[in-house]
């Protein structure tokens, strides 16, 4: 572990270099990520403002990260493909102190509330090999990792990992492909989509690394991020419809190289599946002068060991079903998009319910559930708007439902088994300075927190308690 | 010779002399096509080109102009001045730069000699009044105030002629930005900016209306 890089004393001078570092490079692709150095093309080629793709964009992606050069040909060394990517940050929690009626004590919620600090930052290894394998590899370092005693620390761990090979089918005579058929490798299911309607790549695009938020999510969106490994076979056909299949498990495999930096070895610390998780992908696209629509389907059913050191035991199921939608209107002066998407998740408590019923607790480190089944349902929407791929405006909503549950939600002021359910929505502006350096600001408010407008911890605090104001300056070169 | 006449006579002059030097050093030809050019070119052209030029070089999005039946002395001129990095309006900067940079010249043979060999796009239906307007300007220009009628290099029916590119059926998306680029300068191209530079928004809109409808 590492101790946070001086948090409060580096956050103004932190920002004021990343906002440098970005404005100190030309104009010329030496001076940005690595994708755009094997391509030779800026930024606004495949983003329309990163990291959300254009119809251009997602074929780099479809065809393995292969378009361009590579770093090293035999005439020598081309270009480096690696890049570095720095936050900034200021967050205000509205309400920042929660205070226990019982023994008015008072406890701070965020520890660096209003302090200009440091985020964190990320490494990439990102490069076709030859025209049919190319790859993504982020490394993070968090300077604002939570530790198992709540202080805030340095932490350093993979990140989203996407390795590929792709194959375009073209017959003789044909004016473009008719199938581009490939396969990934990845540690988080949803990373491999092209798509910005779904969790990994979807909006919020960046959030404050210290805001209080939702206790509950779909096993889908984030929670096994970096914790698995995925190996998936898709096609595209006459760039219409798009099809894949992928099989995820835990990442306990070529040395939890997948999983580095993760607490797999904590009880609690990561989801632990058995070997056979599928995931599918479906999406219907369609081009049609600025604009474009994609209407997919998306979902997979993991089976989850209870307690994440111990795989002997039965598992729990969680069956996500998911179905998304995207919009973009692309030109060189107005922008528009938007994207949707709906989880639905069923939890079968196969493991844990008869385990809880039994000796009141569950297997571990594991869930308690008062149910043998719950449901809990997503709802996300986000529109944006861009003037000159340099001003952007966005909105989103999210609302989150599902089942009540006392074993795992506890209950409400009144008594009753509480339910996972929170509301809100999502007010953003963005100014690209330039095509790598981004500042912006972002608002969330929350209608409902985990389960509840009013006191929803018991404690008097309120959803809106959280709302959260952010201030992010992000660089990437 | 009155003065108006004279200017008209001096650029029609250049014009004919080579005004696609702005674009093509003087004296260069599109470099001959080999068996083995023209199949990476096709490669190309289907499995990365058409992601934004479209099929057969007829673009789906109007930002992007279509390659379909162009002038092959004028597309490879191009690719080379993006090669050179000697066009560097933002479009060109930002997509083209990259994507013509690993060319080798047998390719870009090939791409000129595929994409030249195409069907035509489609012509697209506009605005009358507009393209009324801009069929004017096309095929008179304005004598009074030292504008060339654009048919005179770019040949009456807006089909090209020599390496002066085909207009007929371009996006006057695309089109309205070039004559912007070169108006302004960004696109270095300096007979075309003497012929255009004068005209109105409203003449530019016109024209690009005009010549996408043919």
């Amino acid at each position: 572990m590492f101790e946070p890089i001086a948090p409060r004393v580096v956050g103004i001078p932190a920002l004021a270099l990343a906002f440098a570092l970005a404005t100190g490079f030309a104009d010329s692709a030496d001076a940005v990520p690595a994708f755009a150095r094997q391509t030779g093309q800026e930024c606004a080629a495949c983003h329309v403002s990163w990291p959300e793709l254009t119809p251009y964009g997602r074929y780099f992606k479809l065809t393995g990260y292969t378009i361009g050069k590579s770093a090293i040909t035999s005439e020598g060394f081309q270009y480096l493909p690696m890049a570095v990517m720095l936050q900034g940050s200021v967050t205000n929690t509205r309400n920042n102190n929660t205070v226990d009626p019982s023994t008015n004590e008072t406890t701070t919620v965020n520890q660096r509330n209003n302090s200009a600090l440091f985020s964190g930052g990320s490494l990439f290894l990102a490069s076709r090999i030859n025209d049919y394998f190319g790859g993504f590899i982020q490394w993070t370092y968090d300077n604002l990792a939570t530790r198992a005693d709540g202080t805030l620390g340095g932490h350093s761990s993979l990140d989203n990992t996407d390795l590929r090979g792709a194959y375009k089918y073209a017959p003789v005579g044909a004016g473009q492909p008719e199938w581009v058929f490939g396969m990934t490798l990845n540690n988080n299911p949803t990373m491999q989509d092209p798509w910005n309607s779904t969790p990994a790549w979807g909006y919020p695009f960046t959030t404050s690394p210290l805001a209080q938020t939702p206790a509950a999510a779909t096993i889908i969106d984030g929670t096994l991020a970096q914790q698995v490994a995925g190996l998936g076979a898709y096609a595209l056909w006459q760039k219409t419809l798009y099809i894949e299949f992928s099989n995820y498990r835990t990442a306990n495999v070529l040395g939890n190289i997948f999983r580095a930096g993760q607490p797999y070895n904590t009880p609690g610390g990561v989801t632990t599946l058995n070997n056979f998780n599928p995931y599918w992908r479906v999406a219907y696209t369609k081009d049609w002068g600025v604009q474009s629509i994609m209407l997919g389907t998306y979902g997979m059913v993991a089976n989850v060991y209870p307690d994440n050191l111990d795989t002997t035991t039965p598992t729990d199921r969680y069956q996500d079903v998911a179905i998304d939608a995207q919009y973009q209107y692309i030109t060189d002066v107005h922008t528009v998009t938007a994207q949707t998407t709906y989880i639905r998740e069923k939890q079968k408590y196969n493991a844990s319910y008869p385990i809880t019923q039994a000796t009141g607790s569950g297997y571990g480190a594991g869930p308690t559930p008062s149910n043998p089944a719950n449901t809990l349902d997503t709802f996300k929407l986000k529109g944006s708007y861009y003037y000159e791929r340099k001003y952007g405006a966005t909105g989103a909503i999210f609302h989150t439902t599902g089942s009540s549950d006392a074993g795992l939600w506890g209950t409400d002021a009144n008594g009753n088994p509480n339910t996972p359910n929170s509301s809100g929505y999502i007010l953003e502006l963005d100014w690209l300075a330039r095509q790598n350096l981004r500042v912006l600001l972002q608002y969330t408010g929350y209608t409902k927190f985990d389960g509840a407008r009013s006191n929803y911890d018991g404690n008097g605090r309120n959803a809106s308690d959280n709302n959260t104001l952010f201030f992010d300056v992000w660089v990437a070169f | 010779m009155r003065n108006y006449q004279l200017t008209l006579f001096s650029i029609t002059l250049m014009c004919v002399a080579g005004a696609a030097a702005s674009q093509q050093p003087a004296g260069d030809k599109p470099p001959p096509v080999t068996a083995t050019g023209y199949s990476a070119a096709v490669s190309k052209a289907v499995n990365l080109c058409s992601t934004c030029h479209g099929p057969y070089g007829v673009s789906v999005s109007p930002e992007f102009p279509n390659l379909a039946a162009q002038r092959p002395g004028y597309l490879a001129a191009q690719l080379k001045n993006f090669q050179e990095h000697t066009r560097a309006e933002t479009a060109a900067h930002d997509f083209m730069w990259g994507i013509a940079g690993p060319l080798d010249n047998e390719t870009i043979a090939g791409l000129a000699k595929y994409y030249s060999e195409q069907k035509p796009a489609p012509p697209h239906p506009g605005n009358p009044a507009l393209i009324a307007k801009g069929r004017a300007i096309f095929d008179k220009g304005f004598p009074d105030r030292g504008i060339l009628a654009c048919a005179t290099c770019h040949g009456s029916d807006a089909q090209g002629n020599l390496d002066f590119p085909r207009l007929a059926g371009q996006n006057a998306t695309y089109v309205v930005r070039q004559l912007e680029a070169i108006q302004s300068a960004t696109r270095a191209a300096p007979v075309m900016h003497g012929i255009v530079q004068n005209l109105s928004p409203e003449e530019v809109v016109s024209v690009a209306e005009f010549v996408q409808s043919e």
